[in-house]
């Protein structure tokens, strides 16, 4: 088989190990916004067809909606759902490109480790997956795993591919999320670094970057009219982003500075340990190289891109909230060396592999689909990270195991109050068929029968004015990860269910 | 499984809690969970005394633990919701920015009052003071100025008087649109 149909395999196992575990993940915060924009563009696609210049002079009307993110993953998003809802449901089909971006990722990943050594080009993606966060991240109609996948498709571009691929791959990871903004600077220090030839060669491939900004404007209709005002709002909006509390060795953050190693400190606490460790030691290892000039084109720029990918949020001042879902490509990027320092010192490469792969499909085992709660051994696991006082979890997605019982015990009708999870999500669930169409959203508990409270530091508000709203303190069921709340539901005295 | 054989406090400082009226504290705890904190030494310096061996149930630690806290003389607050103030469920009484309280009660020796912010808007910047003016029987007692998150606490020696009286909590505030809670209590 060749390297490049390795690389293939990798990626289509991917893809298809996403779809085959994507039904019990929940629909997180963002997935809801972005469901309700490609339902929006959709509609705009259909316009397209029937009545193109209509089509071409409403592209406002139809394109505001989410304007902070460029439009290609939630075109995507929508072209799926046109064209596979009626054969695999709402959901599933907005979800599809999303499995495709994860496939991507082995692809580039698998590529990359093959530089090393073949083994290497095995190990490297499957270091990326084999841990519940990523592999949670992976099944998300979002643009997390695709910033992080296009991030790796340009570094092999940039390394391998002529200017027009570049050009392309760059218009696309642009966009995809604004994450893009970093790249160029880094390919333009990592052509200043190389030698003399090297430098010239890629000296004379940066230009084709000034042709990427055509496949944004193609890709994102909003552009079409009034395109300086709204790159305006895209970049302000992220300048500008807000602060979102966040639990951290029992400190909830609310602003700035934030601290340093923040993302670093949170990486090896998430993720599983043997994982946790030879990433560490594979960015250890490329910033001793780089101090001795021992770094080849492509390690220099896989520790450029990485560098790129989790500096800015240890500025201090960037907002932190998602967990590590910012900073995936420093993982990414980091997996080819770490794959290479597997191969290189365990006794086989198989045992190697085992040792550094099994915790991390364990946690996934173990936690899965609640990926936002998932912490390793550093951490001590689930209840260690609760003790050091830790985000519990985030975006409202472990809703999903309360629903079977909601949809079980509430009588038709009942409002439930679902803190976390937007209206959006609420009614993909429906959509989804994994709620009761009948039950309502309750804006707040005290108009609420039943209330699923999701356990986050920063809203422990919400719990007492339940048992206030209620008059009782006893749960009626809950989510508990390892004995550690995570969602709790409360009944109305007297509504079935309730103790 | 759920406690409903003694009321559930769920306060998390154990060294500074108040615990109001509680003489036997049955503290339950998952000892084994990963960098679980002991709690002994904080209930120790508090100057309570294990009543017996902490006895195990799988997971769970339950050990009682006298407090010798001085005798509760009257809540005068009494408030039967709880509301959050710094991320701990309190059980205190909310009151509108602008109004004031009366109560009647035994007076005892010492007058507790804590007050706080309930909710997301304790952590607003810039914004004013919260201040909780008290009398007892006409005369001012003392000020609490809430500034800013957290369960700000007063204690005051009552001066010697009547064993009942009268107490007034007053409060103002430029900006009256924070939601606000106070709980007041003596002991003797």
């Amino acid at each position: 088989m060749s390297g490049k149909a390795l690389a293939r395999l990798l990626g289509f196992g991917t893809a298809a190990a996403m779809a085959l575990t994507q039904s019990s993940v929940g629909f997180v915060r963002d997935e809801g916004y972005y469901f309700a924009a490609a339902q929006s563009y959709e509609a705009w696609l259909r316009l397209l067809w029937q009545a193109p210049l209509q089509a071409l002079a409403q592209t406002e009307r139809y394109w505001s909606y989410n304007f902070e993110h460029p439009g290609l993953i939630k075109l995507l998003f929508a072209l799926s759902h046109l064209c596979f809802s009626s054969s695999v449901g709402d959901t599933l089909a907005w979800r599809l490109p999303a499995f495709a971006f994860a496939g991507l990722i082995s692809y580039w990943l698998c590529l990359l480790g093959q530089s090393r050594s073949r083994a290497a080009g095995v190990l490297a993606p499957l270091l990326f997956w084999c841990a519940e966060r990523t592999f949670f991240h992976g099944h998300l109609a979002c643009f997390d795993i695709p910033i992080c996948a296009m991030t790796a498709g340009v570094a092999v571009a940039w390394l391998r591919g002529g200017g027009p691929w570049l050009a392309f791959l760059y218009g696309l990871a642009l966009s995809t999320k604004h994450n893009a903004w970093f790249l160029p600077p880094v390919l333009l220090v990592h052509a200043l670094l190389l030698a003399r030839e090297q430098r010239i060669a890629k000296l004379r491939l940066l230009p084709w970057l000034l042709l990427s900004p055509l496949v944004l404007l193609a890709t994102w209709p909003l552009l079409w009219h009034d395109p300086l005002r709204h790159l305006g709002d895209w970049i302000a909006f992220h300048t500008h982003h807000v602060h979102y509390a966040w639990y951290y060795f029992g400190e909830v953050l609310r602003g700035p500075p934030f601290p340093l190693f923040y993302p670093l400190v949170l990486d090896a606490l998430v993720l599983p340990l043997p994982i946790a460790a030879l990433l560490s030691a594979a960015g250890v290892k490329l910033l001793v190289d780089f101090a001795r000039r021992r770094l080849d084109a492509q390690r220099l720029l896989e520790l450029g891109l990485a560098g790129a990918a989790v500096l800015p949020f240890m500025l201090r001042t960037t907002p932190i909230f998602g967990g590590i879902k910012h900073w995936l490509a420093f993982l990414a990027l980091l997996s080819p060396e770490a794959a290479d320092l597997v191969v290189r010192i365990a006794p086989s490469p198989s045992l190697g592999a085992l040792a550094a792969l099994l915790p991390g499909l364990w946690q996934i085992a173990h936690v899965h689909p609640y990926g936002t709660s998932a912490y390793g051994e550093l951490a001590g696991g689930i209840p260690g990270a609760a003790s050091l006082g830790m985000q519990r979890q985030y975006w409202s997605n472990n809703v999903t195991a309360v629903l079977p019982w909601l949809n079980a015990h509430c009588p038709p009708g009942a409002r439930v109050y679902f803190h976390e999870v937007n209206v959006e999500s609420y009614r993909a669930y429906q959509l989804a068929g994994m709620l009761r169409g009948d039950l309502r959203y309750a804006p707040s508990p005290t108009n609420s029968d039943y209330a699923a409270l999701q356990w986050h530091r920063e809203f422990r508000d919400r719990e007492p004015e339940t048992w206030n709203a209620y008059g009782t303190r006893r749960p009626a069921f809950g989510l508990y990860l390892d004995e550690t709340p995570q969602v709790i539901v409360y009944a109305r005295p007297g509504f079935p269910g309730a103790p | 499984m759920f406690v409903d054989a003694a009321p559930l406090l769920a306060e998390e400082d154990l060294a500074q809690a108040d615990y109001v009226g509680v003489q036997r504290l049955w503290l339950l705890s998952l000892a084994r969970a990963p960098y679980a904190r002991n709690p002994q030494g904080a209930l120790r310096a508090r100057g309570a005394t294990a009543a017996s061996q902490e006895q195990r149930f799988g997971a769970l630690a339950l050990q009682p633990w006298d407090l010798h806290a001085p005798q509760l003389a009257a809540d005068l607050t009494r408030a039967d919701e709880e509301h959050e103030v710094d991320y701990v469920a309190r059980r205190c009484l909310r009151l509108a920015i602008g109004s004031r309280i009366a109560s009647r009660g035994a007076a005892g020796r010492i007058l507790h009052f804590r007050a706080g912010i309930i909710g997301e808007r304790a952590y607003d910047k810039g914004r004013p003071p919260i201040v909780v003016q008290i009398f007892s029987g006409g005369a001012p007692l003392g000020v609490l100025a809430v500034d800013g998150p957290g369960w700000r606490k007063l204690d005051v020696e009552l001066p010697s008087g009547p064993e009942e009286r009268d107490f007034l909590f007053a409060v103002s505030s430029p900006d009256a649109a924070r939601p606000f809670c106070l709980q007041g209590w003596t002991t003797r």
